[in-house]
């Protein structure tokens, strides 16, 4: 993804939307007596779009305005986010996404392991009344919820950022010179064969 | 020039984490008035009417995704209810000989609503955010120190006691509910039972604890709980007494133990909260700042 200004305006709006609506709506909602938690999928969207650093910044900052608009301890989301932000990053960086199903399933793990990884900051940083098992289905379902809400959140993301994603296919129909060699070769090879040959389509 | 990417990459991640940590840190330790509670209470402010327009925009939303999940729960409870209500016919025969007397003894022990609190102005607001994690049972209300709301001012709602103010910004205010593991109630169980404090289990916000009672004194299922207002002259508890809390649902002892621990269910909704009431300029409670 290249962020340019305008592309960096957006996602701080997709952040600045996702923590109202979390904090006014998806946080009132209970499925399974669990509350479905968007942030960290957007986080994780960003990582996957954008890269490691974009993920991690992305993370950060979402953790910082979360804390401060429900005045909670300030550095445990933005900690836990950009951890999840960067890995999903490292993860694109890394491997190609030639599955539909793996930007699920990442959210899926990365949502779990941000929800136990603020369990255990918060055990550490001491909780004075005994904690219930109930924790750990919170946390587990909130891993699965992440799976689901993501299939419409991803398309969404990558939507909203179109016109920052190289590899998008928007993007590659155009005849850049980065892609257009590259991506649809017998095509491109062929129209300027039979324009150089002066032969006309068959 | 790669390795100079790379490097600076790993110097952005290192400056967040140490930011991050940072933060944690002195935040911690520092003191309610520090610099880093104020800039959180100008973003606070700065977020607060966004909630408000947005809770209030979405809420026909909101009503209708769970009404969904309170359908599919309905489902499931509904042959559990019908064999209560056949318990519950039986026991009402005998609760209506005990209505009478216990209507003068919650007369005697104020525990009338008007009554109990009585001096304090009631300030209605709207719950406009809510924390999405169970390690924070938080709620933003749309009512600040404009209104009059103060520190430690009761929270209730139509059913009994939601938690306390716990900060407070000219129009927005942070309730601390009384599920959140930072509460502590100082409670008395109905009629003449003992005191203690009601703290919540993390993770279960349909259960508060009332532990180390005496296991000589019995407590039964369906007693009810109400704030003891506690006082010694000197400090004492930031609720007024004879708020309703909950009920008791269980008791639980080992054979060892000389003390029970008792399960409570609240009586506020403290999931689905919408509206709550805000007790402002009640009468000073000695110890308890505001």
């Amino acid at each position: 993804m290249i962020v340019t200004w305008r592309i960096g305006i957006r996602i701080a709006v997709i952040v600045v939307v996702t923590i109202v609506l979390q904090i006014s709506f998806f946080s009132y909602l209970s499925f399974f007596g669990t509350t479905p938690n968007v942030i960290p999928l957007i986080v994780v969207s960003l990582g996957l779009l954008g890269g490691g650093m974009v993920g991690a910044v992305c993370g950060f900052a979402s953790g910082l305005l979360l804390d401060s608009a429900l005045l909670q301890t300030l550095g445990v989301s933005s900690l836990v986010l950009l951890s999840a932000g960067y890995l999903a990053g490292r993860y694109r960086e890394g491997a190609e996404i030639s599955n539909s199903l793996i930007p699920l399933l990442l959210a899926g793990a990365l949502t779990t392991g941000a929800a136990a990884g603020f369990a255990a900051i918060q055990l550490m940083l001491g909780v004075r009344t005994p904690v219930s098992l109930l924790v750990l289905r919170e946390i587990f379902v909130q891993g699965l919820l992440a799976v689901v809400l993501m299939i419409p959140i991803y398309p969404l993301i990558r939507w909203a950022l179109r016109p920052a994603i190289v590899d998008d296919v928007a993007f590659r129909s155009a005849r850049t010179p980065i892609t257009a060699g590259a991506s649809r070769p017998r095509r491109v090879r062929g129209r300027r064969m039979r324009r150089a040959t002066g032969v006309s389509r068959p | 020039m790669y390795r100079k990417q790379v490097r600076r990459r790993r110097a952005i991640l290192v400056l967040l984490i140490i930011a991050a940590l940072v933060l944690l840190s002195t935040q911690f330790s520092e003191r309610e008035g520090g610099p880093l509670h104020s800039m959180q209470r100008v973003v606070a402010s700065v977020f607060g009417p966004m909630e408000e327009g947005a809770t209030r925009a979405l809420k026909p939303a909101r009503d209708l995704v769970n009404w969904f999940d309170e359908t599919f729960k309905a489902r499931g409870t509904n042959s559990d209810l019908t064999a209560e209500v056949q318990q519950l016919r039986n026991e009402l025969a005998k609760t209506q000989a005990a209505e009478g007397e216990n209507q003068q003894l919650r007369k005697l022990l104020g525990l009338d609503k008007q009554g109990t609190l009585a001096g304090y102005t009631p300030v209605t607001a709207r719950v406009i955010a809510r924390s999405p994690t169970v390690w924070y049972s938080t709620v933003t209300i749309d009512k600040g120190s404009g209104d009059g709301v103060k520190m430690n001012d009761p929270v209730v709602t139509g059913d009994g006691l939601a938690g306390r103010i716990t900060d407070v910004t000219h129009g927005t205010a942070e309730v601390t509910l009384i599920t959140d593991d930072r509460s502590a109630v100082s409670a008395r169980v109905l009629p003449n039972g003992p005191e203690g404090v009601a703290e919540p289990e993390v993770g279960d916000p349909s259960d508060l604890l009332l532990d180390f009672i005496d296991k000589s004194q019995p407590i039964h299922k369906g007693q009810i709980l109400v704030t003891a207002g506690w006082s010694n002259g000197v400090i004492s508890s930031a609720f007024p007494p004879g708020i309703p809390i909950g009920q008791v649902s269980e008791t639980t002892a080992g054979q060892q133990q000389s003390y029970q621990r008792v399960h409570v269910t609240p009586f506020a909704d403290i999931r689905g909260l919408d509206f709550v009431q805000v007790a402002t300029g009640g009468p000073k409670r000695p110890g308890v700042p505001g």
